[in-house]
């Protein structure tokens, strides 16, 4: 298996003891794409995440759609986003061409298969332990499906010659780099890192160039 | 560029032109031999193609499918895989320390993995020159290994916040840390300029300041009148009655398939599409070490909260050494490991952070807000070569119709005991250094052992210059030859062995055995 963690804790929002996450202050990430701080493949890229998604059918059916979307409505929930990121839509773009990223597990199915089949599994999962489709269950009961299939061997028949947690963690790999890659997801954490036309010179620990953002309720 | 009829035979036609073929191609055409090479990617120009976004580099990365099994399936693309002129130098972080003598002689001093055909005073010269052509920045006198003749080019680089805590952590333990050996010049060399500490090595350099490939031997090779072809995609290796090679056919930019006649061929693929090629092609197999002995360098990562901003997207990623660890004292395993303090980009933290803590929901989101205070710390450790380590061909076609390397990895004792011992260092340090909560990754990194050198052609593909013990005109010349792994990252080793191969063959050619 991969990955020796450090204690599987999906809904724990801090270790206690620690200190709070910072917030950022939002459009860091706009301004600095308007300024000179960045080059233009850069400023392409990061604005193509902005534009409207190009049209075009999708390529999982519509009942495979809808449990994406609501899974990743739980997965890497946009609330409080200005511009939140269409994790979902941008996925399954990516399902239709086929790209991967070079490589799978040789335990998982083909991705178009591993996907589809897995998606089918988060719903007859939910009727299994809350006695209605993913669709139909409510946050909670999405959130305990998803942990279910996360720990790995669920019920379900679609998880049969489907490693469960093997698909969970490829499911949420997959949309966190979606999500982490879109201009709102970085605003989000403070990132400035794309802004480096400049080149940066204040990189010692605590240093700070102007263009960077600092955390909110850190002073002016 | 030259341009080499086709119907005509080259002197030497490589595959591939990372750190293992194109160190061999400047130095062949160099010395007037006719040199074609074939590059399954394109040639980018860093200023106008690279940006600097972690997604928009991914046609970087090899991203044709490999299956990945055993019990510690590695993960490829990003990883540890490349395409394009330059090859994985596109994407590696320029961290560039030398092997120890004592890596070469694992067997004789420990009774486990394999001695390497070489001594330690081969490679030497080589380290040196190559360490001359990227402009190596690093500390002098270099605090391990034996004493050098000459020291680096250049000066080590600013080191950033994870480089600073690592030292703080480690002076407090007593552990003895310097600046890296780096192939990103801290000053303008060789008309290239200084690193400018964009942090991104790893997703390409769009300055041409860090020591990849492109910017160092290819020119140099084209120069000198070597023709490079790229979108060129190597499909079959021909072999005459005699068993030597013929020629290679290759897919090209356009989809058509084209042959090159060759007196010599050089393969530097990789550890896995060398030998994908040479079992494709029933070429070289007569070892049946041809795939065998898989082996992937233990590459643990341990991340920490700082309340320090350390704002890790900037300064040479892998700012800081220790190879305190090299031969631990008291070590219940075989070999060691280096120390090195991390930076990160928000992708690719964020997919381990998933992957590694199954972190979702609003639990990630909290954690990635705390993105500008993390700051982490990896091994490069021993992998001993396992029988059950493999590369094979699958039944299953990828998207150019061949068949897809399935790799099988599982670690062994000596990998986890390892392994074990470093994660407790690691987390000691950070720990000394202000650490909240520490998690560790478990993860392995480049592909190695593929088609290894030796002294025996029952248990090696190459001998100690590179060249196939069944097929005289074919040299091999990238990571695959490694017999054991080393305790370092492999690229200066890989370019190293590179130019001393290019200098045999020129040595066999003048007495008239090529």
């Amino acid at each position: 298996m991969t990955g020796i963690a450090d204690g599987r804790n999906p809904r724990d929002a801090r270790v206690s003891g620690e200190p709070p996450a910072p917030h950022w202050p939002a459009g860091t990430v706009a301004a600095l794409l308007a300024g000179d701080a960045v080059t233009a493949p850069t400023r392409a890229a990061l604005r193509a995440r902005l534009a409207p998604a190009p049209p075009g059918p999708r390529h999982l059916g519509p009942a495979a759609f809808a449990v994406l979307a609501a899974a990743c409505a739980r997965l890497v929930p946009q609330d409080g986003r200005a511009v939140p990121v269409d994790v979902a839509g941008a996925f399954d773009r990516r399902l239709g061409t086929g790209a991967g990223d070079g490589w799978r597990y040789d335990a998982l199915p083909p991705d178009a298969q591993a996907h589809a089949r897995g998606l089918r599994g988060l719903d007859e999962t939910a009727r299994a332990l809350r006695g209605a489709g993913f669709l139909e269950t409510d946050d909670a009961g999405r959130d305990a499906v998803l942990a279910a299939v996360q720990a790995g061997d669920p019920p379900g028949a679609a998880w049969e010659g489907l490693p469960a947690a093997l698909w969970f963690e490829e499911l949420l790999a997959a949309l966190v780099e979606i999500d982490y890659a879109h201009p709102s997801a970085q605003d989000e954490i403070g990132y400035a890192g794309f802004a480096d036309r400049p080149g940066w010179t204040a990189i010692g620990l605590g240093e700070r160039e102007d263009r960077e953002p600092r955390p909110l309720g850190d002073g002016a | 560029m030259r341009r080499h009829p086709e119907g005509e035979a080259v002197d030497a036609l490589v595959i591939g032109t990372g750190a293992g073929g194109a160190p061999l191609m400047a130095r062949l055409a160099g010395a007037g031999l006719s040199v074609v090479a074939l590059e399954a990617g394109r040639r980018w120009d860093p200023a106008a193609d690279f940006a600097t976004d972690e997604a928009a580099q991914e046609p970087l990365f090899w991203t044709d499918e490999r299956l990945s099994a055993g019990g510690d399936p590695v993960a490829f693309g990003r990883n540890n895989s490349g395409i394009g002129v330059g090859g994985s130098t596109l994407h590696y972080t320029a961290y560039t320390p030398r092997a120890q003598p004592d890596d070469l002689r694992l067997r004789s001093e420990t009774g486990v993995g394999e001695d390497w055909p070489l001594r330690f005073e081969e490679l030497e010269p080589y380290y040196e020159e190559v360490e001359h052509v990227l402009g190596v920045s690093g500390p002098d006198p270099y605090p391990w290994g034996p004493p050098r003749r000459r020291g680096y080019p250049l000066p080590p680089l600013p080191p950033n916040g994870a480089a600073r805590l690592m030292e703080r952590g480690a002076a407090a333990l007593g552990l003895r840390t310097a600046p890296a050996a780096n192939a990103a010049p801290s000053r303008p060399w060789a008309g290239r300029p200084a690193c400018t500490n964009r942090g991104f090595c790893q997703a390409g350099c769009s300055t041409g300041a860090k020591g990849s490939a492109d910017v160092t031997w290819i020119p140099r090779a084209l120069a000198a009148g070597a023709e490079l072809r790229e979108r060129c995609c190597a499909t079959r290796i021909e072999t005459g009655r005699d068993g030597r090679v013929a020629g290679v056919a290759y897919v090209d930019a356009d989809g058509a398939e084209r042959f090159q006649r060759c007196a010599a061929l050089f393969l530097c693929a990789g550890a896995v599409e060398t030998p994908r090629l040479l079992l494709e092609n029933g070429v070289a197999l007569a070892s049946g070490q041809v795939g065998r002995h898989f082996m992937a360098h233990t590459g643990m990562q341990v991340w920490a909260r700082f309340d320090e901003l350390v704002r890790p997207y900037k300064g040479i990623p892998g700012g800081l050494i220790s190879e305190d660890t090299h031969r631990p004292a008291g070590a219940d395993f075989a070999g060691g490991y280096l120390l090195q303090s991390i930076g990160v980009m928000p992708v690719t933290y964020a997919s381990q952070l998933a992957r590694g803590r199954g972190l979702w929901g609003e639990a990630l989101r909290a954690h990635m807000r705390g993105y500008n205070h993390v700051a982490g710390i990896n091994i490069l450790g021993e992998c001993l070569p396992h029988a059950g380590n493999f590369l094979e061909l699958s039944d299953e076609r990828d998207g150019r119709g061949r068949r897809k390397p399935r790799v099988h990895f599982t670690a062994g004792e000596n990998e986890h005991r390892l392994t074990a011992h470093a994660e407790a260092l690691m987390r000691a340090i950070w720990d000394a250094a202000g650490a909240r909560d520490p998690w560790s990754f478990q993860r392995f990194a480049h592909t190695i052992g593929t088609a290894r050198m030796g002294t025996d052609p029952a248990r090696a593909v190459v001998d100690r210059d590179g060249r196939a013990f069944d097929v005289p005109n074919l040299w091999i010349s990238d990571n695959a030859t490694f017999p054991s792994a080393l305790a370092v990252n492999p690229a200066l080793t890989i370019m190293a062995l590179s130019l001393r191969t290019a200098d045999r063959f020129l040595e066999t050619a003048r007495r008239g055995d090529a």
